[in-house]
């Protein structure tokens, strides 16, 4: 699905942040990024969303190679939860910021309710569905930012520290629905130091430091 | 060699004053081009790179050539040098127009660049030092270092939009115009947090709790600083009088 192939990455000339990774996952597997603050796990989750491209070598999304292709298309195919969900919050009213990315491929209205109502159900946003996104809480804007992603039906997810501001119950909200993606075969990259949360969801742990790939483990 | 790093900031800020106010006030090709190339060789001289700048000038050719035809279409003065039918679309008037904007924006940036090489702490003290109040200088300096925030946000907001499958170029106009509604209002709303958050924080840290400040560092005037300022004055002079003799 994704393949890293030599890849380096600097933001600032002669600074490598990533140095020499070589890394493939398959679709419809459960990866997990571990590994200090700064240890480069962002940056290599928006290596892979084409979000960034790289210095050295090539990344490759399926047959794309995201130095030329566009980022639409990636977006297709893969859902991007940004570490701080703040900067992916458009919209007037949290309804719409599910509805807009619909209305403007058009899809037909009442298909675009039907869809909205159910991911505001899943996430438990009902009763914010006419609040201002940038007014909610941490964890009320991870969850609307993921819900925001997921009407889209990526087939493939990279979640950047989906847990963050998530108090206990909406932790288990989250891992039930990550657990449903997974059983209908979508796969994702998941950053994440929490700890049960890892261990409940991944297939893989790599571990990500000094912008290295220190260990890579499979159960 | 005199590098920019190491003078005052205020010598610095004087070089950008003379600088820009010479290429407001000029109305010649000739004189702007020159303090053009002066301007080009002070940054040079003093340690800047003048590639990194001429490929920030690259983007500038767009204007340019919009500002000419612009200037050529609508003021209708001068020879016509390209007619299309009636419409005259390209006059020697507005080729030099559209040479004196963009030399003059070209200045302007070019000096300001200069500035860059100070820290936003260092300029605050120099202002200070010139008997502007602190409050005010440090406003100026919060502005300038949030600017790049600002940008970084954009750029991170445009990328969001994108990666949820909407492809910017091939949206409908109008519904184009309500995509970037949107861009818009989180960005201001995140200006208003933010200066919300800092003014909290200042205050925590009881900005302005002592009429008087006083400050660990001291800005010193050294003799390049001096010569720098000297030269600026001369140069100014120097382009000032050749313009009043050419009008
Ligand atoms: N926009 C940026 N410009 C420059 N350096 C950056 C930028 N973003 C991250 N870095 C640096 O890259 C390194 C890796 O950061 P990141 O990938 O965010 O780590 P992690 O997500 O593992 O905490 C850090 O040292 C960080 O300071
Ligand atoms: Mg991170």
């Amino acid at each position: 699905m994704i393949k890293l192939n030599n890849v380096s990455f600097a933001y600032e000339k002669n600074k490598m942040i990533l140095r020499n990774i070589h890394l493939a996952i398959e679709a419809g597997t459960c990866t997990v990024l571990v590994g200090p603050n700064g240890g480069g796990k962002t940056t290599i989750g928006k290596l892979m969303a084409g979000i960034l491209k790289p210095s050295v070598g090539d990344v490759m999304v399926n047959e794309l190679d995201t130095r030329t292709a566009e980022l639409a298309e990636i977006g297709k195919k893969i859902g991007y939860l940004f570490q701080d969900p703040q900067r992916q919050l458009f919209a007037p009213t949290v309804r719409e910021e599910i509805a807009f990315v619909m209305e403007l491929q058009g899809v037909p209205s009442d298909q675009i309710d039907i869809r909205v109502e159910r991911y505001l159900d899943k996430f438990q946003l009902k009763a914010l569905e006419n609040s201002f996104p940038f007014q909610l809480s941490r964890g009320e804007k991870q969850r609307l930012a993921i819900a925001a992603i997921m009407v889209n039906n990526p087939v493939f997810y990279i979640l950047d520290e989906p847990t963050t501001g998530l108090d206990y119950e909406r932790k288990k909200v989250l891992s039930a629905v990550i657990e449903r993606l997974r059983e209908e075969g979508i796969g994702m990259v998941i950053i994440s130091h929490d700890q049960a949360f890892v261990k409940r969801h991944a297939q893989r742990v790599i571990t990500v430091s000094g912008g290295e790939l220190l260990d890579d483990t499979s159960n | 060699m005199i590098l920019a790093t190491d003078l005052d900031p205020r010598a610095k800020l004087f070089f950008v004053l003379v600088i820009s106010s010479l290429a407001v006030f000029l109305q010649n090709t000739f004189l702007l081009l020159l303090v053009f190339i002066v301007c080009l060789g002070a940054v040079a001289a003093t340690g800047g790179s003048l590639g990194n700048m001429l490929k920030k000038f690259r983007k500038f050719f767009g204007i340019f050539i919009a500002v000419v035809l612009l200037q050529s279409i609508f003021t209708q003065q001068g020879q016509a040098i390209l007619q299309l039918g009636d419409i005259t679309l390209l006059t020697d008037f507005g080729l030099i127009r559209g040479m004196q904007t963009i030399l003059r924006f070209l200045i302007i940036i070019a000096s300001a660049l200069v500035m860059t090489t100070s820290n936003s702490r260092e300029i605050i003290q120099g202002l200070v030092q010139w008997k502007i109040p602190f409050e005010i200088a440090f406003m100026v300096s919060i502005a300038i270092r949030f600017l790049p925030l600002l940008r970084e946000e954009a750029t991170d907001m445009l990328t969001a939009i994108q990666l949820r499958g909407v492809n910017l170029k091939k949206i409908p106009l109008l519904k184009r115009i309500k995509m970037y509604s949107y861009l818009l209002l989180p960005l201001i709303s995140s200006v208003m947090v933010k200066a919300q958050e800092l003014s909290v924080a200042m205050e925590m840290r009881a900005f302005r709790a002592y009429p008087q400040r006083t400050s660990l560092r001291v800005l010193q005037l050294g003799r390049a600083d001096y010569l720098v300022m000297v030269l600026c004055t001369l140069f100014f002079l120097t382009v000032m009088v050749l313009y009043l003799m050419l009008i």
